[in-house]
């Protein structure tokens, strides 16, 4: 049995907040009638080209003051360490829209400016609407921490490409990264979540 | 017997995963499995002589990664993977000459330009670093697999192409939808490796076996090299809550043999397999019988998403871009707007257009480097097959190169010149071509004159190996204003063609040339010739009548189920005649001017409209000072108040845009006229979504913005700078990642060209970071960015 999970998603029922991505947007209260059509329409784009997609896999995890050590990296960050103390295992996973969000952008920049801004708004909530969908998943049954993307808490954003590399993601979710670490497709995330208590392991 | 021609014969077999092997064998997580290679020979050696042992004809090296972007010992590392397989060979006592080794080649862990950062050129150059030294090694094959980007395939098979002459075998890697992660079905795929030049393909790794009999399948259908499938063991997922996991060796085993029975020539496994699969495999698909490939007729272009097939209806190629006659397109391809022509592009994808041909050939600019640029530009936003239109060799071979599917060729004539430039360059790259009718001395007067000169054409590509099935004839017409037959020998000329086995194309709107009302005679010329076998025709799809026509002809045809096609195209464009200027506004209009008030309301053509009438009792600057700049100042003060928001302001910025550029043509023409401002994403950056804001605002004011686009290095902001003689210059960066790269190109502007102003933005900036590397300004958002533009431009 291999070790990495895949999970796919279905582009029409994943969860998108829409007063989420106005708010990205620099919208505040209630969106007028003429800027809920756009949403629509929008919306509508997006869930047609969107690919949810998913990858997990666990790694033992010891936490020290600032030093976290998976089974594939060593990140130091205090934050996480504070987040996953008291966890031996944690989940480790990878979620994306796919590309052809990214061709739609291209496509929107060069057409419609305005459609754009908000298409990208809706396509950030989304993926974060499919990782709290991955996340509850893996929730179930399990006591867990919340979910630890790099980039935040000092972790560096170069642990990105542990992350990657341990769930093989290039070739299950064909996730890349530049130089800089900007993951390719860019509706993407990489996240661990620590394990506290495994129902499963009480038996 | 070599494996080239084995795999007509008899069934071959790959071998399977290599990853679990090592693992078991003590492979650290983490480690990369091709150093073994170098520290762990004999395990490698032993798992090769299992696969052997069970029967594997195609052993494979470990070399998936084997890149120069994850290693500098490759000059070692690849040699001594072949040398694990060579001992292996030596040792295995079985009958060796069916045994082929075959150089691994997996992605390289980038995303291609135009969705990631990495440039097709250099992606060649890494796959031909390793090329290169596998050549020495003495290996059989280039195997290259798991490909799950077309365009990354494209790369590796012309480094193993310009750098080896072993068979190059492919094998793609698919989603549950069939599709690669980037797009591609498997019909592009196969259009686009075959026309490549590649010895066989197939699909591996992917989801498991079970997903594959359907991919298989699709593979039988469309190729006519042999196919190969290497599926993994399964990936677990969960299903609709329940968790599915691998499959064993024999449930493999079985599924195998079903798709055996479909009639694949080649079969093995990868991730998760081992050498009990193959050998099962071998077992249980040993009484079934090998069938050969079936070479397919059909013929076929493709972009990056989707194959389009001729033959059964018409295709429609849209002209629009292309110069010839075209005033506003000329001056969009002298200025460098190819956003123009990507719109032009959409327009027609959106009229109706399955193919884009693709022209930009015009005497006072470099044809070969626009003419990249351009495919370059539509093919990042546009999936349609794009038809290649130039007469330049340089500007066709780039073109050829860095096109992502299967292109059209337009095109070749039966002058042996025309022929001894397009044919090699077809041989190499691939594609289809436009034949047209054109001879020595011109073009005949007859049908059968025409019909000569495309067998003269069809029997020279065969020279190159080219297959008629790639060439499409174009007999060519005439104004029939000019030459009462024009019309009559075209079409007998197409009868004739067609008999040949070939298909047919025309450029149709030549026939009414001179004439009054030249779409009906466009129109019923389109009709003769599809009734007489025409395949596709290139022309305006944004003509109504034309695509009306062109509809209806399919649907009489019978090649459009239940009349839906055209029903629909008749519902989107009814026929003009009472509406245009019936309903009068009766919307309340917060007592703006009708200009005004579009802009407000965000309405781009009624925009555009309301200036040209304005224009026609006042003049352009007075329009832009007392009109479009008042309303966007109007949005832009709603929009900081909090009271509007960024869609709308951009959208208010959009028909701003149309106004201005209807006013701007009034304005009198002078270079230095407009305040310039230049615009880049730094480099490493490839997110540009708030940079493209701050550009159409700066434009609706009227500032002229040259965008340099994302991931731009220093050097290049600097010289564009210079050459432009800009004052200002925004950057944007949206990543902690990329601040370094914002201070770099800051600290080299102030350095080298100390009157440039620069104004920084993008989400991780701020105030004291833009004091500390030096910038002049912050925008802490695409409002503020026109303020301070204003600012230094002195309005």
């Amino acid at each position: 049995m291999s070790e990495v999970f895949l999970s796919v998603g279905n582009a029409q029922t994943i969860r998108i907040n829409r007063r989420e991505a106005a708010r990205y947007l620099g919208y505040r209260g209630v969106l007028a009638p003429d800027a809920e059509a756009l949403f629509d329409v929008c919306e509508r784009e997006l869930r047609a080209v969107a690919a949810p997609r998913a990858v997990w896999r666990t790694s033992p995890v010891q936490s020290d003051e600032a030093l976290v050590t998976f089974s594939f990296c060593k990140v130091e960050s205090a934050a996480l360490a504070k987040n996953l103390s008291g966890c031996k295992k944690a989940f480790v996973f990878a979620a994306t829209l796919g590309a052809g969000v990214d061709r739609a952008m291209l496509r929107l920049q060069k057409t419609d400016p305005a459609k754009a801004a908000v298409f990208d708004a809706l396509a950030s909530a989304a993926v974060e609407g499919w990782c709290n969908e991955v996340n509850e998943a893996l929730s179930q049954g399990r006591q867990t921490c919340p979910r630890f993307s790099p980039g935040y808490g000092g972790v560096a954003l170069r642990h990105q490409a542990d992350l990657l590399q341990f769930l093989d993601a290039q070739r299950k979710l064909g996730i890349t990264l530049s130089e800089t670490f900007f993951m390719s497709p860019v509706k993407s995330v990489t996240a661990v979540i620590g394990i506290r208590r495994d129902e499963d392991e009480t038996h | 017997m070599k494996l080239t021609e084995r795999i007509y014969k008899r069934r071959t077999y790959f071998d399977g995963g290599i990853g679990t092997l090592l693992q078991k064998a003590g492979l650290p997580s983490g480690e990369m499995p091709e150093n073994w290679n170098l520290t762990h020979p004999d395990v490698l050696r032993d798992i090769h002589l299992a696969y052997m042992n069970a029967g594997a004809n195609v052993i494979t090296s470990n070399t998936f990664g084997a890149n120069c972007l994850k290693f500098d010992n490759l000059e070692t590392m690849i040699p001594a993977a072949f040398a694990a397989m060579q001992e292996a060979k030596a040792l295995f006592d079985g009958e060796r000459s069916s045994v082929y080794l075959a150089f691994d080649m997996g992605p390289l862990g980038k995303m291609l330009e135009p969705l990631g950062d990495f440039p097709f050129e250099q992606a060649v150059e890494c796959f031909a670093k390793s090329v290169r030294i596998a050549e020495t090694c003495g290996f059989d094959l280039i195997l290259i697999e798991t490909m799950s980007d077309l365009y990354e395939t494209k790369a590796a098979v012309l480094a193993a192409k310009e750098n080896s002459t072993l068979p190059v075998f492919v094998t793609n890697a698919y989603d549950e939808t069939g599709h690669l992660l980037t797009g591609a079905n498997v019909a592009s795929v196969v259009a686009t490796l075959e026309s490549l030049g590649v010895q066989a393909l197939g699909a591996n790794c992917s989801l498991g076996p079970q997903q594959m009999v359907d991919i298989a399948r699709q593979y039988l259908e469309h190729a006519s090299l042999p196919v190969i499938i290497n599926p993994n063991a399964g990936v677990p997922r969960v299903e609709n809550g329940h968790t599915v996991f691998d499959v064993d060796a024999q449930a493999f085993s079985l599924i195998m043999r079903e798709i055996a029975q479909l009639g694949v020539q080649a079969l093995g496994g990868c991730c998760g397999t081992t050498p009990e699969f193959i050998r099962l495999l071998l077992q249980k698909t040993a009484d079934v019988p090998f069938s050969a490939p079936q070479k397919k007729e059909t013929t076929v272009i493709s972009s990056y998403t989707h194959a389009v097939t001729f033959g059964k209806k018409a295709v429609v190629i849209g002209e629009r871009i292309n110069p010839t006659g075209k005033p506003k397109l000329k001056d969009a391809l002298r200025r460098g707007d190819l956003d123009y022509l990507v719109r032009e592009g959409i327009a027609q994808q959106e009229s109706g257009a399955e193919v884009l041909d693709v022209n930009v050939g015009l005497a006072e600019i470099d044809e070969t480097a626009t003419l990249v640029k351009t495919v370059k530009e539509l093919q990042s936003v546009l999936n349609l097959p794009l038809q290649i239109d130039t007469v330049r060799a340089s500007a066709l071979e780039q073109a050829l190169r860095i096109y992502n599917g299967k292109p059209l060729i337009n095109s070749v004539n039966a002058k042996q010149k025309s022929m001894d430039t397009v044919f090699p360059l077809m041989q190499k790259y691939g594609g289809a071509v436009i034949a047209l009718t054109i001879g020595e001395d011109g073009i005949p007067a007859t049908a059968e004159g025409r019909c000569a000169l495309a067998k003269t054409i069809i029997d020279e590509a065969a020279r190159y190996g080219i297959d008629k099935k790639d060439i499409i004839v174009d007999p060519l017409c005439m104004a029939v204003s000019s030459d009462d037959n024009a019309g009559r020998v075209t079409l007998d000329a197409i009868r004739l063609i067609k008999r040949m086995g070939v298909k047919t194309c025309l450029g149709v709107s030549n026939i009414s040339f001179a004439l009054p009302d030249r779409p009906a005679v466009t129109a019923a010329f389109l009709a003769m010739a599809l009734e007489n076998g025409l395949d596709c025709a290139i022309l305006n799809p944004c003509s109504d009548e034309i695509m009306r026509t062109l509809r209806a002809c399919v649907m009489l045809a019978g090649n459009d189920a239940h009349c839906e096609d055209y029903i629909a195209f008749a519902a989107a464009h009814p026929r003009a005649a009472v509406s245009a200027s019936a309903a009068p506004q009766t919307q309340k209009k917060d007592e703006l001017p009708e200009l005004m008030y579009a802009i407000v309301k965000g309405l781009s053509a009624k925009a555009a409209a309301a200036a040209q009438e304005l224009l026609e009792k006042e003049d352009a600057l007075q329009v832009i000072e007392t009109q479009i700049i008042p309303a966007l100042n109007l949005v832009g003060e709603r929009f900081e108040k909090g009271v509007l928001f960024l869609p709308q302001l951009l959208m208010s910025a959009e028909s701003a845009n149309a106004a201005f550029s209807v006013a701007a043509q009034k304005l009198p023409q002078s270079e230095e006229s407009r305040d310039r401002v230049l615009l880049a994403t730094v480099q490493g950056d490839i997110h540009d979504i708030g940079k493209n804001i701050v550009k159409v605002l700066l434009q609706s004011y009227g500032f002229e913005v040259l965008d340099l686009g994302k991931d731009v290095p220093p050097q290049k902001v600097l010289e564009a700078a210079l050459q432009y003689d800009v004052r200002l210059v925004g950057l944007s960066a949206l990543m902690t990642t990329t601040l370094d790269s914002m201070q770099e190109t800051v600290a080299l502007l102030r350095e080298r060209a100390p009157q440039v102003q620069t104004l920084v933005g993008g989400a991780v900036l701020t105030q004291d970071y833009a004091d500390l590397i030096g910038a002049t300004y912050y925008a802490k958002d695409a409002m503020q960015s026109v303020h301070f533009a204003k600012r230094v431009f002195g309005r």
